[in-house]
């Protein structure tokens, strides 16, 4: 349930930088970090229920998961999603669907610890929700805005 | 982009906001916010106060897990009050997070969670940290600082005054465990003090896990308080 949340706060986000120009929105690229797995069906039609009478009335959402990495500022060590697979397994089957990270992706260092040292002082690049892209059509004309 | 503010943005949006603060640990704090939040009621309480979670424990909510809805994150509901909490999605498990983690995480709490009071209560965690900063970035809040009469305390809570007044708010100052009411003589055991005053009440302790059954002094004394807001 929590995709509806998340397709709220894109559409709102893109309709206060849409403002009041004479645009029409065909596509947003929403990048999100893989481990909160997000339901992308649900996410969708949440977004297409919510789009409606306003200038993204003709948007598509394309959604972009990102796989980060981590870096142990312990050890020093980097590692992949892979490498913590069982980590985030283990969550997941203690919280079942709505699990932490799934609602705060920034909460995997409190639930990750580093494969080689067990510390948790981790970074991950890119665990934020991001809009990495709009495309709209302003006066017949397509164009994409990167938001990167 | 960052969708998380902007929907953080909003749901603040049009609604009453005050911001629990203290300069030190043990002054309490989570409770006056507790008891806060029951007496202005149909209140949204958040707890912010991220690494110990307090407010859960102060209302016997610990271990329970908030609902997801189409809404989002559903508040527990106790009396009037309505309160949301990380450990409503960690349960019980301890949060060590990075700095930087700390903001998203806040940001986060306040965007997903439906909220449908006029009043939003935040607690925060002691101290001038980033939740102070947060809350800037997305909505226009009253300071309420919570502090004790002793030395130390109105020395700490000095700089905390200077910072919000710096940012253009004034801080109403909340102070607990000021004085004793012994048969209508009022003694003040730690002196005089700045602020608006909140008696000593021995039998509070026996309300945590059930603050909201709580209905004495401090609680009679912090309706005088909220009448001014
Ligand atoms: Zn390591």
């Amino acid at each position: 349930m929590h995709e509806w949340s998340v397709a709220d706060a894109v559409i709102r986000t893109v309709l206060n930088w849409a403002d009041d120009k004479k645009i029409k929105v065909k596509k947003v690229v929403l990048g999100v970090p893989s481990f909160s797995f997000l339901d992308v069906e649900i996410l969708k039609e949440a977004f297409d229920m919510m789009k409606k009478d306003s200038v993204l009335d003709e948007a598509e959402l394309e959604v972009r998961f990102k796989d980060p990495k981590f870096k142990c500022k312990n050890c020093g060590k980097e590692f992949s999603l892979n490498d913590v697979k069982d980590q985030i397994d283990s969550v997941r089957s203690e919280f079942g669907e709505e699990y932490p990270m799934h609602f705060m992706p920034a909460l995997a260092p409190s639930f990750i610890k580093c494969p080689y040292c067990g510390s948790h002082d981790i970074v991950l690049e890119s665990q934020d929700m991001t809009i990495d892209e709009i495309q709209v059509e302003e006066n017949g004309t397509v164009k994409t805005v990167s938001q990167g | 982009m960052e969708p998380l503010r902007q929907l953080a943005k909003d749901k603040l949006s049009g609604k009453r906001v005050y911001a629990v603060m203290s300069a030190k640990g043990g002054v309490g704090k989570s409770v006056i916010s507790s008891l806060l939040a029951l007496t202005i009621g149909n209140t949204t309480l958040i707890d912010l106060d991220i690494h110990t979670m307090a407010i859960p424990k102060l209302f016997g909510l610990e271990g329970k897990l908030h609902e997801v809805t189409k809404n989002g994150i559903e508040p527990f509901e106790v009396k009037t009050t309505k309160i949301v909490s990380l450990s409503g999605i960690v349960k019980d498990n301890y949060v060590i997070l990075p700095g930087e983690n700390q903001s998203s995480i806040m940001e986060s709490l306040i965007a997903y969670s439906h909220i449908d009071s006029n009043t939003v209560l935040f607690d925060l965690s002691p101290g001038l940290g980033d939740e102070i900063l947060v809350l800037e970035r997305i909505t226009d809040f009253t300071p309420i600082v919570v502090t004790t009469p002793s030395k130390i305390s109105k020395r700490v809570v000095d700089y905390l005054i200077r910072y919000l007044r710096e940012r253009g708010k004034e801080p109403k100052i909340l102070v607990n465990l000021a004085y004793m009411d012994c048969d209508g003589k009022v003694v003040k055991p730690f002196g005089e003090y700045e602020g608006f005053g909140l008696p000593i009440d021995p039998n509070l302790e026996d309300y945590i896990g059930r603050i909201q059954d709580y209905e004495g002094i401090v609680k009679e004394k912090l309706k005088e308080f909220v009448q001014k807001l």
